[in-house]
């Protein structure tokens, strides 16, 4: 099938028919879902990456006298809050504390996810069992609730929110892990790793766990978006970083009573910026994965 | 049977071929997607929920959207402002406050100091509960012992002491304190009356009352309450038929309960609110001056040598705060600035001085005190007052700009903010507090707030460490003074010194805002921002 959509001279069908080919369908919309969604992604991540180097007004001191302007006002781009703090500088600054912990957690879950899955699926047995009851018992729990608890019992700090984030999210990556493992282990090349002598943990590290990487960070990015959104819902319950520092669901949480009364950018504005946060990292996700598993048909 | 069906052509399928499968999905998304379309536009095009005002004929229903959820029908833990309108629609008290803060008899055909210590008080002899039977003095009795059984009791604390009950007759008792309380007839008026067989030193929920409307239905989870005139009222009946009470958190969800018509009044509303809502033309707003005095006071229980113990360092930050923007910008001008230790509106206030904003005299304040790198910690609790945390959020920038840097703390709701208040928490400097008043009498608050004694810390009773004898003995003495004049004397010598203190860092009084649709008329909205329920008419 993809080799066909791949190598289309070594064919005799036309190319116009191979042109509406379901593969060759689907391997536009991959590229077109990346392109979007880098799109998407940049439009966010690249002025929050810059908000400290932007000539922008301090996201925290405001001044009372230029509340709640809407946006296009002069000086403030996307308006102010009522207490006259710029909204785009408050998105930015509070945008980089949501791509930190988003990143932070999706890094912690990913090692862990990878570690705990790879050695559940080489070692099998009473380790495998341990570490998928596990994995099962915590994909039970409700996760938000169980977020909160935490944060209730701990404090709601930068730390403890990436800390929870990342325990929250590893059962996804493990999982993949565990799979793509299981079927890696059975492969020649392990069999003649082996063979040579090395070690089992050599073996997972310097053979196995390169293999799956590919397919297996996609997943982790994917991950990025969703704890992202778990930041802004802790901010909007009030469990997030504390005041007076912004965060997308904060500034989204304290807007949202005046949303009625007329201020619709306070709410609207930062809601945006996430929603195409995640809707680019999801796009940019699912077009890489399907490039992977293209490029893994290909190979194989 | 999908042949029949002529629509073939209009999806697309291709002819002899009947109609696809993806065609027939089309078709019943489009159907689908028509019905939820549809019935949303009809929800929304109804002029009024369920549940909604409808006015029929004389009487007419009106629906109250409260704020916070009426948990019970009585006061003894749950008395804030807006409950208080419900609550005596029920059960009325011997006394209530008027619209000029004054008292007035209700259940009691007299109430008068007939000694120092003692009060005689004389029921009315045409008193009834709903059910019809009679009100008897054991009735007022069980209630006033219950008042001081329940733990917590947010009335009982107003009274320095529980007065002795002793019957005199079938209509007539005494009540006596061992020291004259000669505002006790103010205080009565928070003691509701239930038929002592019905009655708990708990919160009640149902039940009956004197009061101008029975309960018809009434769920406190949900904070869902219907109320029917008492056809049997002993006083002048209601104006309406029933009052259906509900409440919801959100001011938004407020807000559009009463532009929909879902609501009929909405009360105590942000001034964000009030400003939105004054641009519709079914609605119209009512503010009065409030009697709630909120406060960021100061953490009197910090160890000696910390910079808030010297009352230099509380006055000088007092300057740091910018009051007039504050008002002027986060509260829409419905707000004003405190101008002594308890608000104005009260029986007994006294003008003791002025807030005033001099950020350049804060810092030579701070610096003559030899105080550098302050750090403060500020809590409140969530929604205590309109905008609270934008309002600390503010302060921070204000704060900061003397040198100061403060920490932002907020607490949830849910009864946490009691032990933080108490300092078993964790540590605190300033506190974003508000104190209502339902007496309209200043000595209320001074008891409340300034009467602490060292007894009352031992058990972390007093106001946040408020100790000073000279003050709690004035206004002791203040409340045992028969002669007008001489407690006025005796409550602005305790007032004048208060303030000297610099008890808090910036005071201020709410007006009290409610929003009723028009069709709603004769309603008074009193100082201690409640109304008397059973005067509302409501037409159309």
């Amino acid at each position: 099938m993809s080799d066909l959509a791949v190598s289309p001279t070594r064919t005799a069908v036309p190319p116009k028919v191979l042109r509406r080919s379901a593969a060759a369908r689907k391997a536009r919309y991959s590229t077109i879902k990346m392109w979007v969604g880098a799109l998407c992604t940049g439009v966010v991540v690249v002025p929050v990456a810059l908000a400290r180097v932007l000539p922008l007004p301090d996201p925290v001191h405001g001044v009372l006298r230029e509340t709640s302007l809407p946006p296009l006002s002069p000086g403030h781009l996307l308006g102010t809050d009522p207490n006259g703090r710029d909204l785009l500088s408050r998105i930015l600054h509070g945008g980089q504390t949501s791509l930190l912990i988003g990143l932070l957690a999706i890094l912690l879950s990913g090692l862990i996810g990878i570690v705990a899955g790879a050695a559940a699926g080489y070692f099998g047995g009473w380790v495998d069992t341990v570490i998928s009851r596990l994995l099962e018992a915590q994909m039970s729990l409700p996760l938000l609730l169980m977020l909160l608890l935490v944060v209730a019992l701990f404090g709601p700090s930068i730390l403890v929110i990436t800390l929870v984030i990342a325990i929250a999210q590893w059962p996804e990556p493990a999982r993949l892990t565990r799979a793509l493992v299981l079927v890696e282990r059975e492969k020649p090349y392990v069999a003649a790793a082996r063979v040579l002598g090395l070690g089992r943990l050599r073996i997972i590290a310097r053979h196995i766990i390169p293999n799956i990487l590919s397919q297996t960070l996609v997943v982790v990015l994917l991950l990025l978006a969703q704890a992202v959104l778990l930041e802004s819902a802790l901010s909007f319950l009030g469990a997030g970083v504390q005041r007076p520092y912004p965060t997308w669901g904060g500034i989204i949480s304290d807007g949202r009573e005046l949303f009625v009364t007329g201020a619709w950018w306070l709410v609207t504005i930062p809601g945006v910026a996430i929603a195409l946060l995640v809707l680019g990292v999801n796009l940019l996700g699912d077009g890489l994965r399907d490039r992977v598993r293209r490029a893994k048909a290909v190979t194989s | 049977m999908s042949d029949k069906v002529g629509m073939s052509g209009a999806t697309g399928a291709g002819p002899g071929r009947g109609i696809s499968r993806r065609a027939l999905l089309q078709f019943a998304g489009l159907v689908g997607a028509g019905t939820v379309v549809g019935s949303a536009l009809s929800a929304c095009a109804g002029p009024q929920g369920a549940g909604g005002a409808t006015g029929s004929g004389g009487g007419g229903k009106l629906s109250i959207v409260l704020n916070r959820n009426l948990v019970s029908l009585d006061n003894k833990l749950n008395q804030y402002d807006a409950a208080v309108t419900v609550q005596r629609a029920v059960r009325q008290a011997l006394t209530r406050i008027g619209q000029n803060l004054k008292p007035e008899l209700v259940l009691a055909q007299s109430f008068e100091l007939t000694a120092p210590t003692t009060w005689t008080v004389k029921l009315r002899d045409d008193i009834h509960y709903s059910d019809k039977s009679p009100v008897t003095v054991e009735d007022v009795e069980t209630a006033l012992k219950y008042y001081f059984q329940v733990k917590a009791s947010f009335v009982a604390a107003q009274f320095p002491e529980q007065p002795v009950f002793a019957k005199i007759d079938d209509r007539t008792f005494t009540l006596t304190t061992s020291k004259p309380l000669v505002t006790l007839d103010s205080l009565m008026s928070n003691i509701l009356i239930t038929p002592a067989k019905a009655n708990k030193p708990e919160e009640l929920r149902e039940g009956i009352g004197t009061g101008p409307f029975k309960v018809a239905s009434a769920d406190s989870g949900t904070g869902t309450y219907r109320l029917v005139r008492n056809e049997n009222y002993w006083g002048e009946k209601a104006l309406l038929d029933e009052v259906n009470i509900s409440y919801q958190e959100e001011e938004g969800g407020r807000v559009i309960a009463i532009t929909s018509g879902q609501a009929d009044v909405i009360d105590t509303i942000t001034p964000e609110s009030a400003a939105a809502l004054k641009k519709n033309n079914d609605i119209e707003l009512i503010q009065e001056p409030g009697t709630r005095l909120i406060h960021l006071f100061y953490n009197f229980r910090k160890p000696a040598g910390h910079p808030l113990t010297n009352p230099k360092v509380r006055e000088a930050l007092s300057y740091a705060v910018d009051h007039d923007s504050l008002i002027s910008s986060l509260m829409n001008g419905v707000v004003s600035s405190a101008e002594g230790v308890v608000p104005k509106t009260l029986a007994g206030f006294v003008r003791t001085g002025q807030y005033a904003f001099d950020p350049a005299k804060a810092k030579q304040m701070l610096a003559a005190e030899g105080v550098s790198k302050l750090d403060l910690t500020f809590i409140w609790e969530e929604s205590e007052f309109a905008g609270a945390a934008r309002v600390m959020e503010a302060l921070v920038s204000m704060l900061g700009d003397v040198g100061v840097t403060v920490k932002l703390k907020e607490i949830p709701k849910g009864g946490e903010i009691n032990a933080w208040r108490r300092g078993e928490a964790g540590d605190w400097d300033v506190l974003g507090n508000g104190y209502g008043n339902q007496t309209g009498l200043a000595i209320t608050n001074l008891q409340g707030q300034y009467g602490g004694t060292a007894e009352k810390e031992k058990t972390r009773d007093s106001y946040h460490g408020f100790v000073f004898p000279e003050i709690s003995g004035l206004i002791d003495q203040a409340g045992s003074e028969p002669d007008a004049a001489k407690r006025d004397a005796l409550l602005k010598q305790a007032q004048e010194k208060i303030w000297a203190l610099s008890p808090a860092m910036w005071a201020w009084t709410p007006d009290n805002v409610l929003a009723k649709r028009k069709r709603v008329t004769s309603l008074e909205l009193s100082p201690a921002n409640s109304y008397d329920l059973s005067k509302v008419r409501v037409s159309g």
